[in-house]
């Protein structure tokens, strides 16, 4: 890591390689779906104001947890484009669910409740990040952290084996994406980035084909960007979906 | 008498019940007394519940239909947001295993009044012929008890009472068209068509769906706003909670919704004598009636019915052939996603616009029988970048990347059928719900013949998507609809139903939905429950009080009857062919 990019770091600012943090990225500059609001239902308004206003406290995860969370969370779905104020609050969403035991109808066989699952990911995270490098998760450099998620991300973690053995780190891994993508592209400042059109009740659309914009939707504008030379997640690699993982139940498993 | 609102919201007595935009539950709904039988008790006010209420209601029966979930007011229950609609789905615990593990929750269970007909995306094709028929055809599976034939005018009903807008002439299976016409197409269905067509693959557009392209009696025209499997607020597409639900109200019958079912009760002579259930304050509560009918779809019906296990019955009710919760069924479902340099903007428009049927059927020049259809498909963002963690790979800075170029995917599904196999099943886990009954445990493999169709159809769905323009194309494997799981047939030992849907161990007790198909074909299973539902509801019609009495069946195949559609839905539409 350059000298440069340790000073931005320690400033609290992380190099966007030409492309500084900015209130909206994405390719719809001046885009607003929260600029709409008037056209959507009363019921639908509430509940996107909601969202955008009132950012739950955290209640599930302990201080030590959510200082780790907030770090794992920053690097699965980073927002150092985007500018303080508009950073999208996922880790108050993800401890919301969990606080809540909100689940989506079903757990594989193989996987503890997520709550528990989250809890033992936490600390497997812990125990990979003193086994490389010595030192605890949230001390480490940004690159050496993007490179533990990466390790999930392939299903290669370097330690904690004893955790991973109940918890498949694949699902661990998929559910943790999941729950950071939700978090995310659920806030109008997100839909506004990828130029979807948001909330579309009663009003509706009128222009369905050749990708053209409604008379309040704003055409592209495309830029180069690149991510961070710290980070190893702007790239592809398939990876298979959760129902295509065999699931060999531990426990809880039928009559 | 009160008026039919939530019962949690006292505010509201003033406020109209919405069903859709414009269509208001004013009827009072009547209410049973504690302690009195009704004839029939249902549950389940889904596809099937929904129908078959009201038909019962309509023909005069005393009916209740129990639905473990809301009975929903649209405007003041539902969302046009994608993370806010997580409600509609059965999010109850349940174990998913296997070697394909099923997603269950928002991509195949509804919970309230509706079931999942709130929030499917309403693709309405009809089953082949040859679906009835498959193992006399391929030599697989099993055959149905009764033939296409027999459900045609059943389907000719609910393409009316939903009603289906789709193509004047619709190619394949038994061809026929559609009363009501097509929808305009997206920027999906233009992808669909274009690959298609440049192989030489016949496509129709605009349907079927069960979504109305014109404004009709109460119920507005869509307005194309891609929320679809949200629950639709506009009451433009069809779901049995305002097609249905309003007219079994009208004639009579009464909703118990937030009410659980947990058990059926057996009394003597091997007969049921209704149900115990939990109600909306968590009260365990008993509900008598003549005759029970199950529609809770392909989980939920054979968990009940193993939940209802009891002296005579060790291995659950109705279950001498050990066949409840075996040969549950799965459509392949994989999801192709295609790049294309110039902008797409798949979330406008019904996500089910545009089809191909082509590859339907048995091909002896392939290595496996049966086949599969192509379908559109238009996840919203959340969706969108889910699949795009399994087909990509993405996460951290590769999410954002390709996030924000959401707008130039499009992606096509697979809809192929897999087979029924006894170790696709469902079961009782350890682990019980907070109302202390045993959750599912759901257990889905892959067999050899659904494996080389899924590869098959996979390329075969990625080739059109190349044909179309894509730049780059991706696929992730996923699993849509369920059917099966307390299988009809002729033979008591290796069935769970006969062919009106009558449990072959227990002549009062029906069931009505998913559960009961021996196999699935691959078309969307909505239509065909509902219209099995129609069929059902018309025999026991015409049965009368012998379903009541302790008579011995009779197996004749009842007169349809026209009469018992919702208010003007029969006979309306332009004529088209049959």
């Amino acid at each position: 890591m350059s000298r440069r990019i340790r000073e931005e770091l320690a400033k609290g600012h992380r190099p966007r390689n030409g492309n500084g943090q900015k209130p909206q990225p994405g390719y719809y500059p001046g885009f607003s779906t929260l600029a709409q609001q008037k056209y959507w239902d009363p019921k639908t308004r509430k509940v996107i104001l909601d969202r955008v206003h009132n950012v739950p406290p955290i209640r599930f995860f302990t201080p030590a947890e959510a200082e780790l969370m907030q770090a794992i969370c920053d690097h699965v779905l980073p927002q150092d484009d985007r500018d303080e104020a508009h950073k999208i609050p996922i880790l108050p969403r993800i401890d919301e669910r969990l606080y809540e035991d909100r689940h989506d109808g079903y757990r594989f066989a193989d996987m503890p409740p997520d709550p528990e699952a989250y809890r033992s990911g936490l600390r497997a995270i812990g125990v990979i990040a003193n086994h490389l490098y010595g030192r605890n998760f949230t001390a480490l450099t940004p690159h050496e952290q993007d490179l533990i998620m990466k390790s999930l991300h392939d299903g290669k973690p370097a330690a904690a084996d004893e955790i991973w053995g109940h918890l498949p780190i694949h699902r661990f891994w998929m559910m943790l994406v999941q729950d950071c993508v939700e978090a995310y592209y659920a806030h109008p400042w997100a839909w506004d980035e990828i130029g979807f059109g948001g909330p579309a009740y009663p009003r509706g659309y009128m222009r369905l084909e050749n990708g053209s914009p409604e008379p309040w939707e704003v055409n592209e504008r495309r830029y180069k960007w690149e991510a961070p030379d710290t980070s190893v997640s702007d790239i592809y690699e398939p990876a298979r979906s959760p129902i295509e993982h065999p699931s060999h139940p531990r426990s809880g498993g039928a009559k | 008498m009160r008026l039919a609102i939530r019962p949690e919201r006292n505010n509201s007595a003033s406020k109209p019940h919405r069903l859709g935009s414009m269509q208001r539950l004013t009827s009072p709904m009547r209410h049973f007394a504690p302690g009195e039988e009704v004839d029939y008790v249902i549950v389940g006010v889904g596809a099937g519940g929904g129908v078959l209420l009201q038909r019962l209601a309509r023909a005069g029966f005393r009916v209740i239909g129990f639905d473990a979930g809301p009975f929903w007011d649209t405007e003041q229950d539902w969302v046009s947001d994608e993370a806010g609609s997580h409600q509609l789905y059965w999010n109850d615990p349940r174990l998913t295993g296997g070697t394909q593990p099923l997603a269950l929750g928002s991509n195949n269970s509804g919970k309230g009044v509706g079931g999942s007909t709130v929030h499917w995306a309403a693709f309405t094709p009809r089953f082949h012929p040859s679906d009835f028929r498959v193992y006399s055809e391929s030599g697989v599976a099993a055959d149905w008890p009764f033939s296409y034939e027999e459900l045609k005018p059943y389907y000719e009903l609910m393409e009316l009472e939903l009603p289906v807008s789709g193509p004047a002439y619709f190619p394949w299976g038994h061809p026929h068209g559609y009363a009501f016409g097509p929808h305009p197409i997206g920027g999906i269905s233009d992808i669909l068509i274009r690959g298609c067509t440049r192989l030489g693959i016949r496509s129709v557009a605009g349907g079927p769906v069960g979504i109305l392209q014109g404004s009709r009696e109460s119920r507005p025209h869509c307005i194309y706003r891609g929320f679809c499997i949200q629950g639709c607020k506009v009451g433009a597409k069809a779901s049995t909670l305002i097609t249905h639900v309003p007219d079994a109200i009208a004639n009579g019958a009464e909703i118990r919704s937030n009410s659980m079912v947990a058990r059926i009760n057996l009394g003597r002579d091997r007969r049921v004598t209704g149900i115990t259930y939990f109600d909306q304050d968590g009260r365990e509560r008993m509900q008598k009636a003549k005759a029970v009918v199950l529609a809770c779809y392909s989980i939920e019906t054979p968990r009940l019915l193993l939940n209802s296990a009891c002296p005579g019955f060790e291995h659950g009710l109705a279950n001498s052939s050990d066949t409840v919760g075996r040969y549950l069924m799965s459509q392949a479902g994989n999801v192709v996603m295609g790049y294309f340099d110039d902008l797409v903007r798949m979330y406008k428009a019904p996500p089910a616009n545009a089809m191909s049927e082509e590859f339907y059927e048995t091909d002896l020049r392939r290595d496996f029988v049966r086949g599969f259809a192509i379908q559109t498909v238009g996840p919203l963002p959340i969706a969108f970048a889910k699949q795009m963690m399994s087909a990509k790979g993405a996460w951290g800075w590769g999410m954002r990347r390709v996030m924000m170029d959401y707008n130039h995917w499009g992606t096509l599904g697979l809809l192929g059928e897999i087979l029924p196999h006894a170790d696709n099943r469902v079961q009782l886990a350890e682990e019980k719900d907070e109302l202390g009954i045993p959750v599912a445990h759901v257990t889905f493999n892959l067999h050899d013949n659904d494996k080389k169709l899924i590869e098959f159809g996979k390329n075969k769905v990625m080739e059109v998507m190349w044909a179309a323009g894509a730049t780059e194309v991706a696929q992730e494997a996923r699993y849509a609809h369920l059917v099966g799981a307390a299988r009809m047939g002729k033979d008591p030992a290796t069935s769970v139903a006969d062919r009106y849907g009558r449990t072959h161990d227990i002549a009062n007790l029906f069931i009505c939905d998913g559960s009961v198909m021996p196999t699935q074909g691959s078309a969307n299973p909505g239509l065909t429950i509902q219209a099995l539902a129609a069929r059902t509801g018309d025999y026991l019609i015409a049965q009368g009080d012998r379903i009541f009495n302790n008579v011995k069946p009779d197996m004749e195949r009842p007169q349809v009857r026209h009469d018992l559609s919702p208010p003007a839905t029969w006979g309306h539409g332009a004529p088209r062919l049959k």
